[in-house]
């Protein structure tokens, strides 16, 4: 094997004006492109496709699970109706989604898209193409919340087509009214929505622990803990307001709209305390990056 | 590149700081067009914080950088535009092939650098290994994949740090000819080495730092006008002979090493006499060899390293060259 000396420069083709890139690459926007790639990485990943894959098939699972037993998870809400309507069970399944696997969904990959690149030394690599610190940062912050919102969407139609096959019986509300399907149809769908806001929480909370940290085990592992720790935290008397400045909180904003009447105040507040979250983490990531040294220099 | 400087590269007053560790002290650095520009210097020198900072990946806490006349702040996204390169070792996505990895840095770049990816990898010798995970890629593939991925941007300069560690002589070889062949085509390349031969053997201009100083910068030719003379491994089979004759011997200077033999300092021309009389006098030469060339002796000198790590040197001590300090000596020559 040896490198074809000679050869480069009918290809190098260096120009005689002034430095110009590839073809002015900026043409087209960096942060698309950037993020178009991401997604590409991401879709090479294990992790990525397990989690696709349990989104996929994890509803129909819990169906097949349900009917072979006869006791329900009664501690959850809408767990005494999973043997009687098939909306009860999208709702059980964000009801405990929405406490564990939804933030650690996002998490594993959000966690990771940035200090994986540290793991394998590859910004040196990538920082010295045609595109800036800028655009790789917004890039890479889109696809973890498009993979976030790809992920919860998948979620939302296998749950619902999950829950359609065990049946379309109208379901009992929280406020203990009859929902009729349709319109048990549009509160499944508005209620899987309402967590959305979180989850992009926990996405920009996993970036910023990603970027300062530099390490997957911690930007995965960090907002995993709180979460945890978020729910130990509701277990003790606080303070309303302290409830409230809890990114767990918002993950049961949508029982409101089940209620009779319906409210949306819990979940007014959820958008408040998600979009802070949201944008602390982001700009604090953002801060650390946008001056950050880059690796081995002696 | 500026028409007011004609530089390709220009530092000025560059410093940067690691916590308490000087990285870089007030450097002034400029690369001309078309060039292959070594810059030297032992490891931990700043090489590879100067060559980052080029490329962005470091920040200067002082100074100013340009790269083809404009700053950073007037280059905007366009700071690297024409250049490519990489520092430390090339570093790529493990668990993609080395051409999944070339089409996301080509999709980075945009452009038709997509178009160049099976011709890159075939001129770097990876055409047979380009479906392969880069996970199993060696460390001399690593750094021909680190070359394709330069070559996708058709650069104007090339920044190349430590291009040929793990290469096989044949890489080296192959590399150097390359490297010459783009430098007469209009390309500038900055080559980071520790290796003064190697840098002789490629270069046209070199800048030696030491411990983020600049202990030299000028052409090559210049280097070697100031250069000591080269040291020289002599065995005999009258050492002592050979002694006398050296005391005798103008521009000569000799002494006997601790293995055996002697080590000689002189220039070609003396040196060339001396072994002739030698041999006239009947003094049997059994081995001579070149130990250390006269831009290592120059280039210890301002570093202050007895060698280079992992060789084996043998001068006993009190017989190399004294280096000297390298804030004594007076450099900096404008490279032309």
């Amino acid at each position: 094997m040896t490198l074809a000396a000679g050869q480069w420069p009918a290809y190098a083709e260096p120009a005689a004006g002034p430095a110009a890139g590839p073809s002015d690459p900026r043409q087209r926007s960096g942060t698309l492109v950037v993020w178009r790639l991401e997604l590409a990485k991401l879709r090479g990943q294990w992790r990525v496709r397990a989690i696709a894959l349990m989104c996929l098939v994890g509803p129909f699972v819990i169906v097949a699970g349900l009917n072979v037993q006869s006791a329900t998870p009664g501690d959850t809400a809408f767990g005494q109706w999973v043997h009687t309507s098939g909306f009860a069970i999208p709702m059980v399944i964000l009801g405990f989604g929405g406490q564990w696997l939804l933030p650690v969904g996002t998490a594993v990959v959000a966690g990771d898209i940035f200090s994986s690149e540290d793991h394998f030394g590859t910004w040196k690599t990538i920082l010295t193409r045609s595109r800036s610190r800028g655009e790789l940062f917004a890039g890479k912050f889109l696809a973890a919340c498009t993979f976030a919102t790809a992920a919860m969407v998948l979620l939302i139609i296998t749950g619902l087509l999950a829950g359609l096959l065990a049946g379309t019986q109208p379901v009992v509300g929280l406020g203990g009214q009859l929902v009729t399907a349709s319109h048990a149809t549009e509160l499944v769908v508005v209620s899987w929505l309402s967590v959305m806001p979180p989850v992009l929480g926990f996405t920009a909370l996993a970036i910023f622990t990603s970027v300062a940290s530099r390490n997957s085990a911690v930007g995965i592992g960090v907002p995993v803990v709180l979460t945890l720790a978020f729910q130990v935290v509701t277990l003790i008397a606080l303070p309303a307001w302290g409830q409230q400045v809890l990114l767990s909180t918002p993950f049961t904003a949508w029982h409101g709209f089940w209620e009779q009447p319906a409210y949306v105040g819990p979940f007014l507040y959820g958008l408040l305390t998600s979009a802070v979250w949201f944008t602390l983490c982001s700009a604090a990531a953002w801060l650390v990056f946008r001056r950050r040294t880059i690796g081995g220099a002696s | 590149m500026t028409e007011a400087t004609g530089h390709v590269v220009e530092a000025r007053g560059v410093s940067k700081w690691f916590g308490e560790t000087t990285a870089l002290d007030a450097v002034d650095f400029t690369v001309t067009p078309g060039v292959v520009h070594g810059l030297l210097g032992p490891n931990g020198a700043g090489k590879t914080t100067l060559l980052s900072a080029l490329f962005g990946l470091v920040l200067p806490d002082e100074g100013t950088l340009r790269l083809f006349g404009r700053t950073r702040a007037e280059a905007g996204p366009g700071w690297l535009d024409g250049v490519a390169g990489f520092v430390e070792t090339p570093r790529f996505y493990p668990y993609l092939s080395g051409r999944r990895n070339l089409a996301v840095l080509a999709g980075l770049d945009g452009g038709d650098a997509a178009a160049l990816i099976d011709q890159a990898l075939e001129r770097a010798g990876l055409a047979d290994a380009r479906g392969r995970r880069v996970k199993g890629y060696s460390l001399g593939m690593r750094q021909r994949l680190g070359l394709a991925a330069a070559m996708l941007r058709r650069p104007r300069l090339l920044i190349l740090d430590e291009p040929t560690n793990g290469m096989d002589p044949a890489g080296i070889r192959d590399l150097r000819t390359a490297l010459r062949q783009l430098a007469r085509d209009g390309v500038t390349v900055i080559l980071s080495s520790h290796n003064m031969t190697q840098v002789e053997e490629i270069c046209d201009a070199v800048t030696v730092l030491h411990r983020g100083k600049i202990a030299f910068a000028g052409r090559l030719d210049a280097m070697r006008a100031d250069a000591p003379d080269p040291v020289w491994r002599l065995r005999t089979g009258d050492d002592g002979a050979a002694l006398e004759q050296a005391r005798r011997s103008a521009g000569v200077k000799a002494e006997r090493h601790d293995d055996g033999g002697l080590v000689v300092f002189a220039a070609q021309d003396p040196m060339d006499e001396y072994v002739l009389t030698l041999a006239r006098d009947g003094v049997a030469i059994r081995g001579l060899e070149l130990d250390v060339t006269p831009l290592e002796s120059l280039f210890f000198q301002l570093t202050g390293e007895a060698g280079q790590p992992g060789e084996t040197r043998q001068t006993p001590a009190g017989l190399f060259i004294p280096p000297a300090r390298p804030d004594n000596v007076p450099v900096t020559e404008e490279v032309p």
